[in-house]
């Protein structure tokens, strides 16, 4: 049930076609898990907190450094040296006191993935390297709960949300990444990507529209331009050949 | 025929800044090792040096996933082939 204010706070998007007071009050019951409090994961906790998110799970065991300062909203000059989750909850608190954000200070492993996710109704993919992604995917696939896909470099990112069971996964898609110290960024990149990643999260749990899966959205922010890339389900795929379907949105 | 290669952004100044070759051949393989000849300098990002194909490379044959046996699908003229690196920031 939304209170008065809160009727008052999403005014706006109430009146979107299919969302509505059903759509607000599924956002309100939800619990998000966000694996990283950096670019990605700034940009998304920022809009899933304005959209009225009931519970938002922050995973970052990082602290601020100045050199995340150009790409990570949530963390300002004043933050640095601060843990990333604790800074990132303050300013979510001072943007939607009615989103409960639980600040997770750990390392995501192999092992400890499918406790942190427990109780989560999907989990966002904020994270800065593919090894902690799969681990990420296998967990989420485990417990049959979408994962929404992000990644970013330089100017470009790209985009994929899993469906367990339904849809392929990121092992399906990806075997592995390019050995790099330092990857370029620009802030406007996570920004981007990070933006599409809470819409997907916002149709997932409201039910409505078409969801990016089965496919890579591919962004350009030099050439301006959004390709999209038909990815399918790998039979032989070690995370999900023998996932049983159990995450229908 | 011809078989357009669109190349990731990191990998157009390995081709004279191209963003699109156009090659021929039957198979993905063949096309790309046509791109190879002509821009030796992409060898080494998108081949081991045992022949095999670097993981970080995603293949896309009109728009599609490639995999598996991404160099031995079949092509045909007017086909567009899509070469990714895969990206992990954050």
């Amino acid at each position: 049930m939304l209170t008065p204010a809160e009727l008052e706070r999403y005014d706006r998007q109430l009146l979107i076609r299919g969302m509505g007071q059903a759509g607000q009050e599924r956002l309100k019951r939800a619990r998000i898990a966000i694996a990283g409090a950096g670019g990605l994961g700034s940009a998304v906790a920022f809009y899933l907190a304005a959209a009225g998110i009931g519970t938002i799970g922050l995973i970052d065991h990082d602290e601020v450094r100045l050199t995340n300062l150009n790409r990570q909203i949530l963390h300002w000059t004043g933050d640095v040296g601060r843990k990333k989750g604790v800074s990132a909850a303050e300013k979510l608190a001072n943007l939607n006191p009615w989103t409960e954000v639980i600040v997770i200070d750990r390392r995501i492993t192999a092992e400890n993935a499918p406790d942190l996710l427990s109780g989560y109704d999907g989990v966002v993919d904020a994270l800065d390297n593919l090894e902690t992604r799969f681990f990420l995917n296998k967990a989420a696939l485990d417990h049959g709960i979408p994962l929404f896909h992000g990644a970013v470099r330089a100017f470009e990112g790209r985009v994929m949300t899993v469906i367990p069971g339904r849809t392929a996964c990121l092992r399906c898609v990806y075997r592995g990444a390019r050995p790099e110290e330092k990857a370029p960024v620009i802030g406007v990149a996570p920004a981007m990507i990070g933006s599409l990643q809470a819409t997907e999260v916002i149709k997932c749990i409201a039910g409505i529209g078409k969801l990016a899966t089965g496919r890579l959205v591919v962004y350009s922010g030099l050439d301006m331009s959004f390709t999209e890339l038909s990815v399918n389900r790998d039979p032989h795929c070690p995370h999900c050949a023998s996932c049983d379907g159990r995450g229908e949105p | 025929m011809t078989v357009r290669i669109h190349l990731h952004p990191d990998l157009c100044h390995l081709a004279d800044g191209n963003e699109i070759v156009e090659t021929s051949g039957d198979s993905v393989g063949d096309c790309i090792r046509q791109l190879i000849a002509r821009c030796p300098a992409l060898e080494e990002f998108i081949f081991y040096k045992d022949g095999q194909l670097q993981t970080f490379i995603e293949i896309y044959l009109n728009r599609k996933a490639a995999y598996p046996d991404e160099l031995g699908r079949k092509v045909k003229d007017g086909d567009e082939i899509h070469l990714i690196l895969t990206i992990a920031g954050g």
